[in-house]
């Protein structure tokens, strides 16, 4: 019979074991007294938590306090048991912390869907945005990116600019839903969503859509609920990630709007990124290869509808 | 309905610790017993549907359907199903699909389960089969610790106390005291279920249903006929990690399969005059009673603390009976029919689930004394 910590079970945990290393919210909690063959024979205390981005999964539980329901836990790699053969099983474990979380998350009511864009800089994620919401205006709109650095030369209308102390004072207040810090030597970046816009758009009986990149797409999955979030993520043509990236770097020498350092970076973000779509395969419904702009336009047009008419 | 489908024979084996018996000798006294209270010979059937889910690791035997065949003179064609504890359930609603589509005119259907050969460790894997091999069984879960997270959930929602879950088991142990088919024909009182030892906190031993040998079976007919008729039969379905749901207090797949049935038999809640409800730990029968419309979300608790018109589980459920997985769904339709023919209703409803409600099947039986021929 087959056994929880055979090789090729303990090699396809140890892939998901990446994605599940994120704090999370106690949704649940029981303690087995006696669990199955192959663990270690005392009560196992176990959580089913919600993690920040969104995804739901059953974990062990570490601590002497007793949980409670909406406690704030984080991972931490522990020893779980060494198997007949001598294989050494480690797994993450969810130490309960003393913080609760501010949103029950599991009553959280639907709010609505959100269209998101994700994809490495110079994909054609605002192209395709932008493009989208100008041929449904009656179902779409585009959500401002709030964000802390300057105005730039070649910039869209997307960017709805502030001070880096305006930023900070609206995240601290809960007017944003997700935002992100993205470290960079050339320039300070910081970049968000007003929850008052997101609101309005919905108010309005349409769905948002937002241009996104990976912090910001885990932050909306796990504001409003990975259900919620309705996520394309572009990628550049090519077989290779070599032939992506030239692609990429192309595309951003071709717009003008960085220079030449601030591109190496974001050459050096986009690796990350392209990375991300299989590390967190499961923040992505659809996955595009932007090519041909008519063709990617006429699939996602397809998809909206299909939402609207729901 | 499509066709007009009576539920012409019933047979069980009483539910309990049967040493003595094989997976074989408990499928055959079901069986004899069925055909013999069929106004038709063994001859008539023209097909077998077996039910059951863990032979093969438990009991090291596949192959069910033609080990049940044998059984009979004709060897008729046979095929086995499994849906977890909701195995039977499925075989009877396969055999309805059969007997519509005019493929059949007269099914044997039998559940069985032989769990008593393995150690309570291999059974305890064995069963975590029903959940999630990926995301379920590696955090070292078991079943009754999925639903003791289900009920942890659920009394930090709405305020359920240990007292009241207490009343549960005791009323489906009260009632198999009248049952000679049930494993446990003992009374038990709310203390004694609340002082049971822990198995997944919050849920005690006394709130799970054991492990069990038995074996149901029912023949099934649109050639004969029966004054018990299918009125309706559904199934539904739903993820089967509770990490994939939405929410844990209640399970969608109840939902679909009832709000179909009703729709299916032209029933509404309050025509059901005795229900048999899948209390595979006494949590879920709270839930159910939400999910199927007899009480508001939260409210299900009721059923219990007061008398209603309606019966809820009279054989003893699982837990007072006894839960040979897949000869469970099978029993569930018995016990409905020997429950109309008894009190001359008219409306009673089977409700089986497997693993976490990822698979919930629904019959209404309909019982019309003088209508038959």
């Amino acid at each position: 019979m087959r056994t929880p910590d055979s090789p090729a079970l303990a090699a396809r945990a140890l892939v998901r074991r990446r994605s599940r290393l994120l704090p999370g919210t106690l949704l649940s909690f029981t303690t087995v007294t006696h669990p199955p063959k192959g663990f270690p024979d005392r009560p196992r205390r176990i959580g089913l938590i919600e993690l920040t981005d969104g995804q739901r999964i059953l974990g062990m539980l570490a601590g002497n306090s007793a949980p409670k329901i909406g406690q704030v836990v984080i991972p931490r790699m522990h020893l779980s048991r060494v198997n007949p053969d001598g294989l050494r099983l480690y797994e993450v474990t969810y130490e309960l912390t003393d913080r609760m979380a501010e949103t029950a998350t599991e009553t959280k009511e639907f709010p609505g869907y959100i269209l998101a864009f994700t994809g490495p800089s110079g994909v054609g994620k605002t192209t395709i945005s932008l493009l989208l919401t100008k041929m449904l205006s009656d179902f779409t709109s585009n959500v401002p990116i709030v964000t802390s650095r300057a105005p730039k030369k070649g910039d869209d209308q997307e960017y709805d600019y502030v001070t880096p102390k305006e930023f900070e004072r609206m995240e601290k207040s809960g007017a944003l839903v997700a935002w992100a810090h993205l470290p960079s030597d050339s320039e300070e970046r910081s970049y968000g969503y007003r929850k008052a816009d997101i609101l309005a758009i919905w108010e309005q009986g349409k769905l948002p859509v937002v241009v996104t990149e990976m912090q910001l797409l885990q932050g909306l999955a796990g504001y409003f609920g990975r259900r919620s979030i309705l996520s394309f993520g572009l990628l550049p043509p090519g077989n290779s990630k070599r032939t992506m990236l030239s692609h990429l770097l192309h595309r951003l020498r071709s717009r003008g709007r960085e220079t030449d350092a601030q591109i190496e970076e974001r050459l050096l973000n986009a690796q990350a990124d392209l990375d991300y779509f299989t590390r967190a395969a499961d923040l992505f419904d659809h996955i595009i290869v932007n090519e041909d702009l008519d063709a990617v336009l006429h699939v996602i047009k397809g998809h909206v509808l299909e939402l609207a008419k729901a | 309905m499509q066709k007009d489908i009576s539920l012409i024979g019933i047979g069980q084996t009483k539910f309990g610790e049967w040493w003595g018996k094989s997976l074989f000798t408990l499928i055959e006294e079901a069986v004899d017993s069925a055909i013999q209270s069929a106004p038709c010979s063994a001859l008539d059937i023209d097909f077998i549907i077996v039910a059951n889910m863990l032979a093969e690791s438990v009991n090291g035997q596949a192959h069910l359907g033609a080990i049940a065949s044998a059984l009979l003179p004709h060897h008729p064609p046979a095929l086995r199903v499994e849906a977890a504890c909701a195995s039977g359930s499925i075989a009877v609603h396969t055999a309805c699909a059969l007997l519509e589509s005019g493929r059949a005119e007269t099914v044997l259907v039998v559940g069985a389960e032989k769990m008593t050969d393995a150690t309570s460790d291999e059974i305890q894997t064995a069963l975590m089969g029903a959940a999630d091999s990926e995301k379920d069984a590696p955090s070292g879960l078991t079943f009754p610790g999925i639903f003791g997270l289900v009920a942890c959930r659920y009394m930090h929602e709405f305020g359920l106390t240990r007292e009241q879950l207490n009343l549960v088991s005791a009323r489906h142990h009260l009632n198999a005291v009248k049952n000679p088919f049930a494993q446990f024909r003992q009374e038990m009182t709310p203390e004694q279920i609340g002082a049971s030892a822990l198995v997944a906190d919050p849920l005690r031993l006394l709130d799970c249903s054991p492990v069990s040998d038995g074996a149901a079976a029912c023949i099934l007919s649109t050639k004969h006929r029966s004054p018990i008729r299918i009125a309706a039969s559904q199934t539904s379905t739903d993820s089967v990690s509770i990490a994939d749901r939405p929410t844990i207090t209640s399970f969608a797949a109840t939902k679909d399969a009832m709000e179909r049935a009703l729709d299916e038999a032209n029933v509404s809640t309050s025509d059901i005059a005795h229900l048999e409800l899948h209390d595979c730990f006494s949590i879920a029968s709270l839930i159910a009673l939400e999910d199927m419309g007899f009480a508001e979300p939260g409210e299900g608790i009721r059923w219990y603390e007061e008398g209603k018109p309606m019966t809820v589980n009279a054989s003893g459920g699982l837990k007072a009976c006894g839960h040979p997985v897949a000869a469970t769904g099978i029993k569930q339709i018995i016990d409905i029919s020997k429950q109309l023919q008894a009190s001359g209703k008219t409306i009673g409803l089977a409700h089986n689930f497997g693993g976490v409600g990822a698979t919930c099947c629904i019959h209404i039986l309909q019982h019309s004394p003088h209508a038959h021929t």
